[in-house]
């Protein structure tokens, strides 16, 4: 369990009415951490979260299933939108034996920013069928790491094998700048899918 | 405040589910001001739930600034609503559709920030 933290909790303004959220999502040691910070408005907080999962395979000793109980590790930020809304950021481990923990993270979330290394495409691929599945809006955003390959835009969306409606952004998660903007652009694009529906 | 490790299921009375589905981890929580609880009827964490929410705080903030998983906080804030406590705000979204007008109010207070 994580220990309590001694600062001074960061209110909300009281006129604030409700809040959103948005994921951070993507494979391990993809930039989700570094982006929900590059982001908030708060210094991210950290909280732990048990799972118990059945895990692959068959216990060698029982020959029962494995139960496996799990520690997820979820960060997240804020952004205080106006005096009356909150967009709270999760960042949400993408690999498959943290998916229990999905259905809680993305009920009522606006839509899921999924983070992908272009050094290792291949990783990212459970996330990526996980959206689509769900249903959950989606962009995909390239964390520019100092020796990713630029490939044509093209030539990812083949290999990620994405939707026609989903971008691909591109961001250095680092840059606060960057990952602001990329924000921008990310619900931009749900604007513009929720419009198609109206 | 520092304190060890609690046990989920000592803390929240041996329940494990919260009695009702409302709680998100972006729930917004405010003790009800100037509310009187009995000690007998609240646990410790309750209490430092209730001193923690004097202003605005979402779910998943108190669960971190407390050290608690978030499924545990979740019961106890339920006892707390149950007691008329607290006070929770339900995510500004249903959880069903994405309301357009909600978008375009996120969008215009994130190009308003710089
Ligand atoms: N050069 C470079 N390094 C980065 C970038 N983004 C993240 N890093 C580094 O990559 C490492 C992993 O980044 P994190 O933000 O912790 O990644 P994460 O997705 O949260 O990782 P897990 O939570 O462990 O899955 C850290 O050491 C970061 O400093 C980037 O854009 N460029
Ligand atoms: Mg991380």
């Amino acid at each position: 369990m994580v220990s309590a933290s001694s600062a001074e909790p960061a209110y909300l303004p009281s006129s604030v009415q409700g809040a959103v959220k948005i994921l951070v999502t993507g494979p391990f040691g993809v930039g989700k951490t570094t982006l929900v910070g590059a982001l908030s408005e708060i210094d991210p907080l950290r909280t732990e979260e048990t799972m118990t999962s059945v895990g692959e395979g068959v216990d060698d000793v029982t020959g029962r299933p494995h139960k496996a109980t799990t520690t997820v590790a979820l960060d997240f930020g804020r952004i205080t939108l106006s005096s009356r809304l909150a967009l709270y950021l999760f960042g949400t481990p993408g690999q498959q034996r943290f998916w229990p923990l999905w259905e809680d993270l993305s009920r009522g979330a606006l839509g899921a920013i999924a983070l992908v290394d272009s050094r290792r495409l291949e990783e990212s691929f459970d996330v990526l069928g996980l959206l689509e599945e769900q249903r959950i809006p989606f962009a995909v955003a390239v964390n520019v790491f100092p020796d990713t390959p630029a490939y044509p835009e093209a030539e990812l969306r083949t290999a990620l094998d994405l939707l026609p409606g989903v971008p691909i952004l591109t961001c250095d998660v680092r840059d606060e700048d960057a990952a602001h903007r990329l924000l921008i652009d990310f619900v931009d694009h749900l604007r513009v899918g929720a419009l198609e529906l109206s | 405040m520092s304190r060890g490790p609690v046990r989920p299921y000592v803390i929240t009375g041996g329940r494990s589910l919260a009695g009702r589905d409302a709680l998100e981890f972006e729930s917004l929580l405010r003790t009800v001001p100037g509310v009187a609880v009995d000690p007998m009827v609240v646990n410790r964490e309750q209490l430092a739930v209730l001193e923690m929410c004097r202003e605005l705080l979402s779910v998943a903030e108190v669960a971190a600034h407390l050290g608690l998983p978030i499924s545990v906080l979740k019961v106890l804030v339920d006892d707390l609503w149950e007691l008329g406590a607290i006070q929770v705000l339900p995510p500004a979204r249903p959880a069903e559709r994405a309301p357009l007008a909600l978008i375009e109010e996120v969008l215009v207070g994130l190009r308003q920030l710089r």
